[in-house]
């Protein structure tokens, strides 16, 4: 069991690292990461990734500055509203882009300690005969990038066809309009996979104290039937003691020994000494009392069995505290996960808030033959407002969705410890469980955007109300400016205009509810 | 009343057929549950772009144009993602469900017979409650469809099936499918509740049994009070001591206030009460408190059963709630804006804006009906804590001490703890369904109402015909007058 060697989690993340590499998001070392699977922070990466950032940024403002000339007249026409969000939200998806590559910058080295601890945590896994699969990794990972690039391209190509002037040579540059959302979209895919390994630690822990209750169920089935006389019974849960045996006294030795020489976790070296000195203190208390406890058990309990339950359980306390500990040091870990990508992921709410809100305001706006400012011209089909908001919507809701996953797994691990306890019945682990259930009670990772909100689903839930009510008012004002306008319209021309502004009524007032109602079908889908 | 809620999810498509089986047949299973949405969705495109829709007829002007339209896809809205989330949940669900319950009613039936005279704990309680909310219920479903069908029948005679299928089956397939998950969860309270009567059970032994004990204790603890200081607390103690501390001026007295000599007496006094507790346990024989660990475990399994309800069923409460909640804004909109101004000018606008009153209060009741039971059963969940923690605060004869039993519930209130930040019945974690859920409806709902009310539709129902008949008395005149 020893010699199996855990595969570090970064050999699958080999097809992101090297798109992120050639787009210049990440500053990692290349050929580190070829040779031993590991990040490391590289000064020609860090120039590489300045200098695409400094070319995208001037780029996407050439962009910008080429197709603001036929914003010219929007100016004019239409509202100061509409020109004013238009200003403000053009350059969100820019500065979405500067955040998600400084952080990538900023966190240089820390990314790869990230991924040591992880790894470091999986081997103490294997150590508990726990074998975390992340073979689906490199699967998901793909089929993440997949759908990105094929979203991305969707929108781009046919935006770009149906919409943009294609005899104009400046055109090309529509191309850079793309690239904030794309360079956005993979770091979240980096983000979240990190996020669902640890998801799947958790669960693995969660796994493993079952099991172990499970199996206890049936060494007390087998109590219960050695009293009415079952030889053979008796020999299996044996076997499966001893095959435990060995790995786990190893274990012990290692965790007591590791304390000595791996010294810079911090966490790991903070909490082994309680829990030593627990073990101790809890033998010292049980030995006294033995006796009393014995004649107060049920009287069905057969004694050749209990020494054996006993023996068993002995073990099982240190697996138990050992299961805390790589508890405690995941949940570290999810911080520092939740550190680093912190400012990324507010950004990315935000710019996701934001760009819902606008996108469904710009299509109703252009529903209504409206002038919309030019870069949000993909609001002016349906079909691709759609897939966009989709793209957007599918990006924060997944993210929102596994933290609150993540969560929720490392929340169950103290009911699971406690089965344990209940199932074993036995006064020592009681003090054991208790102990660590408390400890549980106050370590849970909660991921939050810079603490300003927690990442569970009310926040989606306040958030889409959010866009709801802010839609409406929205769309109010633009009625009142439009109906301002037909007003000032009308006193210059005759009556007959006014029925046929009515009648437009009509149809806004249509429109105005599915547009208004069309959030809560998307939102509730998810 | 449960047969009669499987009958209906049976004849709905909603359920296959021999749920509890796992060989059986498939096609036989899911013939009607396949059958539905394609004979729906064919009704749906009929009544969309047929000739003979309600919307092609003369006197359907735009605002019952609009209001029909808006219901018929909120209700394919609502259909189609209730029956892909019912198709989701497979046969495993029903088998994994009956095989758990069946487990809990095990160990619970064992626990009762440990205690002995069930009669005595289980009084059957009248359940007038319980008939009476199914009465209304039924009632109000009845009237509903009734209403539906006998109007729409004015117009297309036989042919208003049709029609019926679109605006008034997804609703009522939806909340079917709500009642089967409040009957689910009904099933998961009344387990809880029988287990609080356990727990209930063992904390009025220990109070019965070790009074004299307490007594004593309280006694040995004032006694150690009045020698170190005045740190009486509570009036009962105060009022025991005050003959007491007759006595021990005479004892300080004799032992020259030498608090070591005190302390010993109190030792003194606890090895007696040991012997006697030892006494009244022996002479008592069995008594329930050997049932905790398993009434743990059967809290335990209860939770996790509830867990599995939950996700199964949670997901489909969100777009029941979200229907409810346009509906219930469109009806008090539609109400107050144009009915109330015009009513009775055109009947099948009166009808669509009836469907919309009607729907929204069968809905709401639904839904309520949803809340008040999932808030009900994470009561009785928190009760069975609560009485633990009672018990332990008696400190009760089998305690004393026995750190077993105080380490036992200890655990078992932990382990509640960390199950109420890990459970709670949610729409998939977007809303807890407890009485807050309605709190921050009501508070939208306000705010919606209050932006929607603000639309001038006069200008809309001029243009329709229909002139305001309380607002604008002179054009009336004017309309009798020409």
């Amino acid at each position: 069991m020893a010699h199996q060697t855990v595969q570090p989690i970064l050999v699958h993340f080999g097809t992101l690292f090297t798109f992120c590499k050639l787009l210049g998001l990440y500053p990692h070392d290349l050929q580190a990461f070829r040779g031993i699977h590991t990040l490391q922070s590289s000064k020609i990466g860090t120039a590489i990734v300045v200098v695409t950032m400094l070319a995208v940024v001037v780029l996407y403002n050439l962009l910008i500055y080429f197709f603001s000339s036929e914003d010219h007249d929007l100016k004019a026409s239409q509202s100061t509203l509409t020109f004013v969000i238009g200003i403000f939200l053009t350059y969100i998806g820019l500065g979405m882009m500067i955040t998600d590559q400084l952080s990538a910058l900023r966190n240089q080295s820390k990314t790869g300690e990230l991924y040591e601890r992880i790894r470091a945590v999986d081997e103490q896994l294997l150590k508990e005969n726990v074998y975390v699969d992340i073979s689906k990794t490199a699967k998901n990972i793909l089929l993440m990038i997949v759908l990105t690039v094929v979203s991305e391209l969707i929108i781009l190509i046919s935006t770009y066809i149906t919409l943009v002037d294609l005899t104009d040579w400046k055109s090309i540059l529509w191309l850079f309009s793309c690239f904030p959302t794309l360079y956005n979209s993979l770091d979240k895919i980096w983000f979240a996979n990190t996020l669902s390994a640890l998801k799947q630690r958790f669960f693995v822990i969660n796994t493993a104290l079952e099991d172990m209750v499970e199996s206890h169920e049936r060494l007390k089935r087998w109590t219960e039937n050695g009293g009415d006389g079952g030889g053979q019974i008796f020999r299996r849960p044996s076997i499966a003691n001893v095959s435990i045996d060995p790995s786990l006294e190893y274990l012990y030795k290692e965790l007591t020994h590791m304390e000595a020489v791996k010294a810079y976790n911090m966490a790991r070296n903070k909490i082994s000494p309680i829990a030593h000195s627990l073990n101790s203190f809890g033998d010292a208390l049980e030995t006294p009392k033995k006796p009393y406890k014995y004649t107060s058990q049920p009287p069905t309990f057969n004694m050749v069995y209990e020494s054996e339950l006993n023996k068993d359980i002995e073990k099982v306390e240190e697996k138990l505290n050992n299961l805390c500990q790589l508890h405690d040091e995941i949940c570290e870990i999810g911080k520092l996960v939740n550190e680093l990508w912190s400012y990324p992921i507010l950004v990315l709410m935000a710019y996701g808030f934001l760009i819902f809100t606008a996108q469904l305001y710009f299509l109703y706006c252009a529903t209504q033959g409206q002038a919309i400012p030019s870069l949000f011209r993909s609001a002016k089909s349906a079909t691709i407002t759609t897939i966009f908001l989709s793209y957007t919507a599918g990006k924060c809701i997944y993210l929102i969705y596994l933290s609150w996953k993540t969560s929720l797994e490392s929340k169950r691990t103290g009911i699971c410890l406690h089965k344990c306890g209940v199932v074993a019945d036995n006064n020592l682990l009681y003090e054991i469980v208790n102990h660590l259930s408390l400890k549980l009670l106050n370590h849970s990772v909660d991921f939050s955007a810079c603490g300003f909100f927690t990442l569970d689903m009310e926040t989606l839930y306040g958030v889409s109300g959010g866009i709801t009510s802010y839609l409406i008012i929205l769309i109010q004002f633009n009625l009142a400016a439009q109906q301002a306008k037909d007003a000032s319209n009308a006193a210059e021309t005759n009556y007959n205009t006014m029925l046929t502004t009515e009648a437009g009524n009509t149809t806004a007032l249509m429109d105005y509810f599915t547009t208004t109602f069309m959030p809560y079908a998307q939102t509730d889908l998810y | 009343m449960n047969l009669l809620l499987q009958i209906f999810s049976l004849l709905f498509g909603l359920v296959p057929f021999n749920r509890t089986e796992f060989d059986s047949n498939i096609i036989v299973d899911y013939s009607i549950v396949l059958v539905m949405p394609v004979f729906y969705l064919f009704c749906y495109y009929y009544v969309n772009f047929h000739e003979q829709s309600i919307f092609k007829l003369a006197e359907c002007n735009s605002i019952c144009n609009f209001s029909g339209k808006l219901l018929m896809h909120l209700g394919c809205f609502l259909y189609l993602s209730i029956y892909f989330l019912t198709l989701l949940r497979q046969k495993k669900f029903y088998i994994e469900f009956g095989k758990r319950l069946y487990e809990i009613d095990e160990l619970s039936e064992k626990c009762i017979q440990l205690v002995g005279n069930r009669n005595k704990l289980f009084v059957a309680k009248t359940k007038r409650l319980f008939y009476v909310t199914w009465i209304i219920l039924l009632a109000t479903f009845a009237f509903a469809i009734f209403y539906d069908v006998s109007n729409i029948f004015d117009y297309y005679g036989p042919y208003c099936f049709l029609t019926n299928m679109v605006f008034t089956f997804p609703y009522v397939a939806g909340s079917i499918v709500q009642g089967m998950f409040a009957s689910y969860v009904s099933v998961i309270s009344e387990r809880f509740s029988t287990l609080n009567v356990l727990f209930e059970k063992i904390n009025h032994e220990s109070e019965k049994k070790n009074s004299p004990i307490a007594v004593m204790d309280i006694e040995s603890d004032t006694r150690k009070d009045s020698n170190r200081g005045p740190a009486i607390i509570s009036e009962l103690s105060k009022r025991k001591t005050a003959g007491l501390q007759q006595k021990n001026a005479k004892s300080d007295d004799l032992s020259n206030n030498d608090s070591d000599f005190a302390e010993e007496d109190d030792s003194a006094d606890d090895a007696y009460s040991f012997g006697e507790y030892d006494e009244t346990r022996s002479s008592d024989g069995k008594t329930s408190e050997i049932n905790l660990p398993n009434l743990f475990k059967l809290h335990d399994k209860i939770l996790s059963l509830s867990v599995l309800v939950n996700a199964e069923f949670g997901a489909q409460c969100v777009p029941y709630m979200a229907a409810c909640f346009v509906i219930t804004i469109f009806g008090i909109f539609l109400e107050t804006k144009v009915m109330f101004i015009v009513g009775g000018k055109n009947e099948l606008m009166d009808y669509v804006i009836y469907l919309y009153v009607i729907w929204s209060f069968t809905t709401m009741m639904v839904a309520y009906f949803v809340l008040r039971l999932c808030c009900n059963t994470n009561a009785h969940s928190k009760q069975s804590a609560m009485i633990v923690h009672e018990i332990m605060q008696k400190k009760p004869a089998f305690m004393l001490g026995n750190d077993i039993y105080y380490n036992k519930m200890k655990a078992f209130t932990l382990q509640f703890l960390h199950w109420e930040g890990y459970f709670q019945f949610n729409g998939i974690g977007l809303f807890a369904l407890d009485y807050t859920f309605i709190f921050s409806t009501v508070s939208a709902a306000t705010s919606y109402l209050i932006v929607l009310l603000q639309f001038d539709m006069t200008s809309i129902l001029k243009t329709e015909g229909l002139t305001p008949r309380v607002l604008t008395p002179d054009a009336n005149a004017q309309a009798d007058n020409s």
